[in-house]
C-alpha cells in the first residue's frame, strides 16, 4: 500500500510547457483540455496527450484532495518518534502501514522519524499512540504536537506509490 | 467545523482521489446515479472546501529532495498567529501550523540538503519579527505522503 510505485515508469523531462500545464490543474485539476489548450494557445490534442504522459509516467497525478475534517477527524499531529533497537526504517515501513498515519519521513536530528497523523477524537488518539504506535517494535519514544490552527497545507510535493 | 462527506460523497471522492481527470458521465455511469447529480456533488464539495482537486508531481523525480521540518519557537507567545501568518506567505513553505506542544509553530518545506536548509532558515525564518529560535530536523528518506488527505484552508 505505501511502497513505491513497483513499476519503474521511465523519466521524462518536463519542458516549459508541461509546466504551464501542471500550473493550471494545480489550480484547478478539473480545468477541461479546451480551456487549457485556450489558455495556452496551443492544440486540445497537444494537452491531451502531455497530460496523459505525464500521468504514464508517473511525474504528475491529478488527484481529489479530502479535507480532514470532512474525512471525519478533528486532531492533526506531528509526532517525532525516537526509535531503538531496530533500524529506523523498518519501524517508518510499519508506521507506514497505518492509515491514520498519512506522513512518514526517516530524518537526522532529535528525533529518528517524523509522521503526521490523524484522528477522530481524544480516545482515538488514546488508543493510536499508545497501543497502535507505541506497541511497534523498536519505538522507544513518540513526542507529539498538535495542530492547533493549519494556515497552509499544500502537500504539492510527494512521494508516489500504489494507490 | 467541515461539514462531513456523505456516503455518496465519499463513493465520488473515492474514483477522484484515484485520477481526477474522469468525467463526470463516467463517474455517474459507476455508481448509478445522474452525471448532473455527480456535478453537483463536485461543485458543492469544491466550494465547501471539503475536497480539493489539484495536480501533485513526484518528489522522486527531483534529484538532493529532502523534506526539512523547521520547528519555531516565538519571542512572545500573543506573536504566533502573526509570525505563522508571516510564515504562510513564503512560497516555498508547503505546511505551516500552530501547535501545541514541541514548538509554537511547525513550518515544513523541501530543501536540496543541509547547507540548502540552514541557508533558507538564516535568511527567510529567523529575520522574521517575533522569532526567537528555530530547530530543524532533515528529512533522508521520504518513506509515505498520503496526498489525498490534508487541511484544506482558505
Amino acid at each position: 500500500m505505501s511502497s513505491p510505485a513497483a513499476s519503474n515508469p521511465v523519466h521524462i523531462d518536463l519542458d516549459e510547457t508541461d509546466q504551464a500545464i501542471i500550473a493550471l490543474l494545480r489550480n484547478d485539476g478539473r480545468m477541461a483540455y479546451r480551456a487549457i489548450a485556450r489558455e495556452l494557445d496551443i492544440a486540445e490534442n497537444t494537452v491531451r496527450a502531455r497530460v496523459r504522459r505525464m500521468e504514464e509516467s508517473n511525474a504528475m497525478r491529478v488527484v481529489a484532495v479530502t479535507d480532514i475534517g470532512a474525512a471525519g477527524y478533528s486532531m492533526l499531529l506531528a509526532i517525532g518518534v525516537q526509535v531503538e533497537g531496530r533500524a529506523p526504517e523498518k519501524v517508518a515501513r510499519e508506521l507506514a502501514a497505518i492509515d491514520e498515519v498519512f506522513s512518514v519521513n526517516v530524518v537526522v536530528g532529535a528525533q529518528d522519524i517524523e509522521i503526521l497523523v490523524v484522528a477522530r477524537d481524544q480516545a482515538h488518539l488514546n488508543e493510536l499512540i499508545s497501543t497502535r504506535l507505541g506497541g511497534i517494535a523498536g519505538v522507544r519514544r513518540l513526542t507529539p504536537a498538535l495542530a492547533l490552527d493549519v494556515l497552509k497545507n499544500q502537500p504539492d510535493w510527494v512521494p508516489f506509490h500504489d494507490a | 467545523m467541515t461539514r462531513e462527506l456523505d456516503g455518496l460523497d465519499l463513493a465520488i471522492v473515492e474514483r477522484l482521489s484515484r485520477d481526477a481527470r474522469v468525467s463526470n458521465r463516467e463517474i455517474a455511469e459507476t455508481l448509478d446515479v445522474t452525471e448532473g447529480t455527480v456535478r453537483a456533488r463536485v461543485k458543492r464539495m469544491e466550494q465547501n472546501r471539503q475536497i480539493r482537486i489539484t495536480a501533485v508531481t513526484n518528489i522522486d523525480r527531483f534529484r538532493d529532495a529532502a523534506l526539512a521540518y523547521i520547528w519555531i519557537e516565538v519571542e512572545r507567545s500573543e506573536q504566533t498567529a502573526a509570525v505563522a501568518e508571516q510564515l504562510a506567505q513564503i512560497t516555498e513553505l508547503g505546511f505551516v501550523g500552530v501547535m501545541l506542544g514541541r514548538a509554537d509553530i511547525l513550518a515544513v518545506t523541501m530543501v536540496r540538503n543541509a547547507e540548502h536548509l540552514a541557508r533558507f532558515v538564516h535568511k527567510r525564518i529567523s529575520p522574521l519579527e517575533g522569532v526567537r529560535g528555530t530547530q530543524s530536523t532533515l528529512g533522508v528518506n521520504f518513506i509515505k505522503h498520503d496526498y489525498r488527505m490534508a487541511r484544506i484552508v482558505g
